[in-house]
């Protein structure tokens, strides 16, 4: 039911891009999934566009880019993914520099640490018995070292594509 | 006797030296210098026959290759007659619907809208721009500079606003003669027109906007007071999703907010900017329209608005805790307060816009035409290195694909 109401009223990629010249190469495009989400700036810089030629008004194809979500950019060009979804929306020209501002959170000056779940932490209280080593700090969980994704963060394209064959 | 012939021949040779604005008869902004087309006439391009052209297209075509971008210049340049264009443009949509679709130059679309205004094809050239998916013709601000000029030259103030519809939803205004000729024409047209449907409106709005960010003087600040005006009222009658859908325009609400900004931006700064008492008078106007009669606006809503504001209103006013319908008493307030202060300040202009910005062209066009003449020469060579490096490597291809064959023959007879 969600999905009707966004179809009416947003557009996929290609219908944005097939309007603007060179198919917006270098333009900055949203989600409105992300804009509604996220308050920090999270937008694709396009910098390849390959449209599908046969389609009528140009409204299909492929496209590349640099990802930037919640204000961190990534360093490598990655294909855009769930680019016919009717979600998408160009980022004017004149908007780009107040939309791409983002003054990052001050990072805390301790790392958090948490202790670990009970069966865990016997489990490694058992090894350092087992190993003879006569620690007796209690085991902490770094949490600041695994960065763990929002679930709507783009995942890579090619990985999905190269997953399924099967040697014959 | 002889005295006052002689003082009256000092007057007329003292008019003689026109400036090369006013022509007689057909009247156009830019000089004749800019117009001229002597220098892309006298430019090298290959002779070749159409006939041959479309032949190798068609061939290409029914193999299933597509055809390289030379291929479709050199047809655009040759064009020498009407028929001509209208063959062309069917090859520049087959080619805009064909693999190699990105790469259509930009000398070619240069060429192709001279070719139409040259041949009087200048609807052709419209309907082609105005298609811009299906044909793909992107001009940089030269071609488009051309095109208004000429358009203003016949009068057609209907088409030039087209024209500067057009460079709004490409976001072009970057040069400042760009942007100088479509404010020109806008304000001709606003000045004429009295109602205007909401798109018409909302295209007005945005086009005043985009170029009157860039413009650092009265007019600019005036042309996006009365932009921000147009939105707001789009906004308010028909919601935020009219204004900002398929527009070079952000998704933020408050667009009458904005305008009141630009008003408060004017009277604090230190700089001599000016408002306009027309576009003043426009956002009064405005503010009242939309205050004054609930009554016939909710009348229409129900009537019209079942699917429209239904769903929207779920589904955009998440986050906003009131309406922009509740503000509008708050906006008004706030504007008689800062008219009254403007005022007071003397920052309000009383010249019609049309006549500043008609004073603004005569100020600054010139120099901006001479720095666009000689930005044009450059690309021009560009251009021409650029076509003498794809013919090179044509012909590298051409010869290795030779050699190729002939390679094969060699081994096959030798089998």
């Amino acid at each position: 039911v969600r999905a009707w109401a966004d179809v009416r009223r947003e557009s996929s990629l290609m219908q944005l891009l097939s309007r603007l010249p060179l198919f917006g190469l270098g333009r900055l495009v949203t989600r409105k999934s992300w804009l509604w989400q996220h308050d920090e700036p999270c937008y694709w810089r396009l910098t390849s566009v390959r449209p599908d030629y046969t389609a009528q008004n140009l409204e299909h194809g492929k496209a590349w880019g640099v990802l930037t979500f919640k204000g961190r950019t990534e360093s490598e060009v990655r294909e855009i993914g769930q680019v016919m979804y009717h979600d998408w929306r160009l980022v004017p020209k004149h908007e780009e520099a107040a939309f791409t501002a983002f003054t990052p959170a001050p990072p805390e000056d301790a790392p958090r640490c948490v202790p670990y779940p009970p069966l865990l932490r016997a489990m490694i209280l058992a090894e350092r018995q087992k190993r003879g080593d006569a620690c007796t700090e209690e085991p902490m969980l770094n949490l600041e070292q695994t960065r763990v994704h929002p679930w709507d963060y783009p995942a890579k394209q090619e990985v999905k594509k190269k997953a399924k064959a099967t040697p014959v | 006797m002889a005295a006052p012939i002689v003082r009256r021949w000092f007057l007329v040779a003292r008019k003689v030296p026109l400036p090369p604005l006013f022509l007689a008869g057909e009247r156009g902004l830019l000089s004749a210098a800019y117009v001229d087309s002597h220098k892309w006439e006298a430019r090298e391009k290959e002779h070749c026959h159409l006939a041959d052209l479309a032949s190798l297209m068609d061939k290409t075509y029914e193999r299933k290759l597509p055809f390289s971008s030379l291929t479709i210049s050199r047809f655009v340049d040759n064009i020498s007659s009407r028929e001509e264009v209208d063959h062309a443009e069917y090859y520049l949509y087959k080619f805009r619907h064909s693999p190699n679709c990105w790469y259509l130059r930009d000398w070619t679309i240069h060429t192709w809208i001279r070719q139409c205004l040259k041949y009087g094809a200048q609807d052709k050239a419209l309907y082609t721009l105005v298609n811009k998916v299906q044909y793909g013709i992107f001009p940089d601000n030269f071609t488009f500079n051309l095109l208004m000029d000429y358009f203003i030259k016949k009068e057609n103030y209907k088409d030039a606003l087209t024209v500067v519809f057009e460079i709004m939803m490409q976001e072009a205004f970057e040069v400042p003669s760009t942007q100088l000729l479509s404010l020109h024409v806008l304000y001709h047209c606003l000045a004429k027109k009295t109602d205007c449907s909401w798109e018409e409106e909302r295209n007005f709005g945005a086009s005043l906007l985009l170029p009157g960010l860039k413009q650092k003087n009265s007019v600019g600040l005036s042309s996006q007071l009365y932009g921000y005006a147009l939105l707001g009222k789009v906004e308010v009658q028909r919601g935020l999703r009219a204004v900002y859908h398929n527009m070079p325009l952000l998704w933020q609400p408050g667009y009458l907010d904005r305008a009141l900004q630009v008003m408060e931006m004017v009277a604090s700064s230190p700089d001599d900017g000016k408002l306009c008492a027309e576009a003043l008078a426009m956002l009064d106007k405005t503010l009242n329209t939309l205050t004054a009669p609930a009554p016939a606006a909710s009348e229409e809503q129900p009537q019209e608005g079942e699917d429209s504001r239904g769903s929207e209103d779920l589904v955009e006013q998440l986050d906003v805790e009131e309406t922009e319908q509740s503000k509008l008493p708050r906006y008004l307030e706030r504007f008689k307060d800062l008219h009254s202060k403007l005022e007071a300040l003397g920052r309000v202009e009383s010249e019609s816009l049309l006549a500043l910005t008609t004073q603004l062209i005569k100020e600054q066009l010139p120099t901006y035409e001479a720095e666009d003449i000689a930005a044009y020469e450059q690309k021009l060579q560009q251009w021409h290195l650029e076509r003498v490096h794809l013919i090179r490597r044509e012909e590298e291809q051409r010869e290795r694909a030779k050699q190729e064959y002939e390679a094969r023959r060699a081994a096959k007879a030798s089998a």
